[in-house]
């Protein structure tokens, strides 16, 4: 009875002549952040942030558009963008935004302890009403990306509490945040994007069976559904299966083995240092095979840490497959069987290693375990070793390691392979370096616009001699990129998806103020 | 009357100093030994966006970078100030967080208490005074069915009979979807509150039961039972008046004492269906090795449970006169 006399009078409110009612939504995403809704502590970096507007934002195919920017240019030294504001923006609060909030933003972002890296930037400066300047310390165009991506907050009511009463520029206003149970949400009246036709919209966080319950009772419109019960919709729903690049691959540790990290960690690996083993591993592995074991067959076969992605090269695939492929590679490298144990030798160097997984996580198992029986008739033993993600550290730079990636940002691709950042952390942890690919990336960094850099990130995996992907240096085997499947009410016009990132759930709000209401 | 009571207060004060730092100083070395890295798990799926000199300003911003000593004697110094910290999962004061929850926690255990204490007394008193018939071996059996019965096994049954079977009440959360606390009406919230609630109460139901009904029959068998039966008490009131009254004491205080299981039952409970309290804040700090919550959680579960068996102990007393002279 509530929610309809809710709505009733919400209709009668707000939308006298409005022809047709969209009823209150209900989503089961996931997705908390349990450190609340403050952009600068890194909230609002997938999907959508809701409360807040960026500066730009990506379409569904990835390109940028302004948002709050109606205009922003990069100086010829590649250090000072320099952002035009629209000038009918205003915070839910009804303030208007202006150039100075934008410059707090950043600056505290630079500044700000949270999951926002910002370092790159050296000041913002607000040089008009309507005009901010963004000085970097050296050229860096995925910088593009922070743009597109951090909320700006307001300068005059930011505080020490602003994460749990957020105040933005966005499609939404906070109506309630029960911690650990739901966030309502409704439109915020003074958005400059289209009206927003949801008089509310709920998220119920807590566990996923509990969201597929929801969906059964019909209380839900949007669930994020594991794979394996993704086929099962209940009536009056559809399944949605939405590409992505949440990616799965093998990292290889580069070089030969010596030496140890800082914290002590051994680097090297004399096995996977050797290119051909890496290009067998990357042949031998049957994809499909992979994808119907790990995911239900839920996904697309990966060949690169972006697929389908504007900065994507498919150039660098390997003509030749299979395992007939992958033993005459090794073959012809004089990776050979002498002692006839199904293992193959190399100048007393047994083709084996330790494939290293998170035990927490069944997909990244299913995927070891797979590469391995695939490894095994042409020679490879690749044994499967659970650990936890603190060992992972520690092994991660000697032995081969199933991760997870994917970004809608190309300094992603930059992360795992430039050379710099060898041991860096997470980043390029297999110590790749290859100064041809350095130089593309520090061409593509050094572009005069996102657009202008792509043909550079494209040539870093192939350019037609060298480069990081499975014709070049083969640095990593990528094996799968997984659907994220959801069940979506037959009455809700999703429009046009993006290709999802890493992460399952929160990613499917990205287009949220456009969503339309079809049914009566 | 005064003076058994404040001797047990001076005992049990004597014990809470020094259970309390030693309890506190076990949890942080435990918390600090994990394998689990606080700044990895906060990063969680974001590796690529959070680079290393980041992670170092977060590492400093949380005090992560002094030794593990220094940082619990640092956390000691604030508490003598009544000062919890700051939970590194939630990016809040941990006396924040603990507020914000507790509420929900203690209704559930509240109820779940109250439910099991209502249900153990009553079949335990019924078995008595049937002891040896049908009645009596079924309450035993169910009993002994629900002491070994996991929580969790208990929640997804009563999920799949009442919730997805017979669609009678709600299986997650704590009020229905969509609706503003304001807004979710007190029946709604009992719904909500009806299944969660009796999978807590399982804990401590079954033995319950079985003692309230030995008390119980071991009255029933004296010799003042006996006299009263001959002068014509049916067994019936004889259970339910003064067989009552012998085992209230003893039942009481074994549930008060159970407290510490049954808020280590809420965490399961409150996974399983959703429920916003401290159990699920728990489950949060733990896989997130975040020390601050962790203790002040594991600080207000060790009062709690304190004031429990305090409970029990003066609820004992008070019900039972012979055990105040001890």
């Amino acid at each position: 009875m509530r929610p309809l006399s809710f709505l009733a009078l919400a209709v009668s409110l707000s939308l006298p002549l409005a022809a047709e009612a969209a009823p209150p939504l209900v989503l089961a995403v996931g997705g908390e952040p349990e450190t609340g809704f403050d952009p600068i502590m890194g909230w609002g970096r997938y999907g959508n942030p809701l409360f807040q507007a960026t500066l730009l934002r990506r379409e569904a195919d990835l390109s940028l558009a302004g948002d709050l920017a109606t205009g922003w240019t990069l100086s010829d030294d590649r250090l000072t963008w320099t952002i035009t504001l629209r000038d009918d923006a205003r915070f839910s609060d009804g303030t208007r935004l202006s150039a100075e909030d934008v410059a707090f933003t950043f600056n505290a972002a630079r500044d700000g302890d949270g999951l926002t890296d910002l370092k790159v930037l050296k000041e913002a400066r607000a040089t008009g009403p309507l005009t901010v300047e963004l000085e970097l310390r050296h050229p860096q165009i995925t910088f593009t990306g922070d743009l597109a991506t951090l909320g700006i907050v307001p300068k005059a009511s930011y505080g020490p509490d602003y994460a749990r009463h957020p105040v933005g520029a966005g499609p939404f206003r906070l109506v309630e945040w029960r911690e650990g149970e739901q966030l309502i949400v409704a439109p915020n009246p003074y958005w400059h994007g289209p009206e927003i036709p949801f008089p509310r919209v709920t998220f119920v966080f807590g566990a996923e069976a509990a969201g597929l319950a929801l969906a059964r009772t019909g209380a839900a419109q949007i669930v994020a559904v594991p794979p394996a019960e993704a086929d099962a919709a209940p009536e009056g729903m559809q399944v949605l299966h939405v590409p992505s690049v949440d990616n799965r691959g093998v990292m290889f540790p580069m070089r030969p083995a010596g030496g140890t990290t800082a914290e002590g960690a051994p680097i090297g690996n004399d096995v996977t240092a050797d290119r051909a083993i890496r290009v067998a591993v990357d042949q031998a592995v049957d994809r499909t095979a992979l994808l119907a074991l790990a995911v239900n067959g839920h996904g697309a076969p990966a060949h690169g840490p972006a697929d389908g992605l504007p900065w994507d090269n498919p150039a660098d695939r390997l003509s030749e497959t299979g395992p007939d492929a992958a033993r005459a590679t090794l073959e012809s490298a004089g990776w050979t069987d002498a002692d006839g144990d199904g293992l193959r030798e190399k100048g007393g160097l047994k083709a084996q290693f330790q494939l290293v997984y998170p035990a927490s996580d069944s997909v990244r198992q299913a995927l070891a375990l797979g590469v391995a029986e695939a490894l095994k008739p042409v020679g490879i033993r690749a044994i499967p070793d659970g650990r936890s993600w603190d060992e992972i550290g520690r092994l991660m730079h000697s032995e081969p390691v199933v991760f997870g990636w994917g970004s809608h940002d190309p300094s992603e691709v930059f992360n795992l392979y430039e050379s710099s950042l060898a041991g860096r952390g997470w980043y390029n942890p297999g110590f790749y370096a290859n100064p041809a690919v350095d130089a593309h990336f520090a061409a593509a960094e050094a572009s005069e616009s996102y657009e202008a850099s792509l043909p550079e990130w494209r040539a870093a995996q192939w350019d037609g001699t060298t480069g990081f992907g499975a014709k070049g240096d083969a640095a990593w085997t990528w094996l799968i990129n997984i659907d994220h499947s959801y069940w979506v009410s037959d009455c809700l016009d999703l429009g046009p998806i993006q290709t999802e990132p890493h992460g399952h759930g929160w990613p499917i709000t990205q287009g949220l103020p456009g969503w339309r209401w079809t049914c009566e | 009357m005064t003076g058994w009571l404040g001797r047990l207060l001076v005992e049990r004060l004597i014990r809470l100093a020094w259970l309390l730092p030693l309890a506190m100083a076990g949890l942080f070395t435990l918390v600090s030994l994990a394998p689990v890295d606080p700044i990895t798990s906060y990063v969680g799926a974001r590796v690529a966006e959070v680079g290393p000199d980041q992670r170092a300003a977060i590492a400093q911003a949380w005090g992560l970078d002094a030794p593990a000593p220094e940082r619990f004697a640092l956390w000691l110094g604030h508490i003598a100030r009544g000062d919890l910290g700051s939970s590194i999962t939630f990016n809040a004061p941990v006396a924040q967080v603990l507020a914000g929850r507790a509420g929900a926690s203690l209704t559930l255990i509240a109820l779940a208490f109250l439910m099991s204490f209502a249900v153990g007394l009553s079949l335990g008193l019924t078995a008595a005074a049937t002891r040896g018939r049908w009645p009596d071996r079924a309450i035993r059996g169910f009993a002994v069915v629900l002491t070994a019965s996991p929580g969790f096994w208990v929640a997804l049954l009563l999920i799949a009979l009442f919730a997805v079977g017979l669609g009678w009440l709600p299986s997650c959360c704590a009020a229905p979807p969509g609706l503003t606390a304001d807004e979710a009406d007190l029946a709604a919230r009992l719904r909500h509150l009806i299944l969660p609630a009796a999978t807590l109460s399982v804990v401590g139901t079954g033995p319950l039961i079985l003692h309230s009904r030995a008390r119980a029959a071991a009255f029933l068998e004296s010799p003042a039972a006996r006299h009263l039966a001959a002068h014509g008490a049916r067994p019936g009131w004889l259970a339910w008046r003064p067989g009552l009254r012998h085992a209230l004491g003893p039942a009481l205080a074994v549930h008060l004492a159970g407290t510490g299981e049954l808020i280590g039952g809420s965490v399961l409970a409150e996974t399983v269906f959703a429920w916003p309290g401290l159990g699920q804040a728990t489950v949060r700090a733990a896989l997130g090795a975040d020390a601050p919550l962790l203790l002040g959680i594991a600080l207000a579960t060790l009062v709690v449970v304190f004031l429990g068996n305090l409970a029990a102990d003066i609820a004992a007393r008070l019900l039972d006169p012979r055990l105040r002279q001890a």
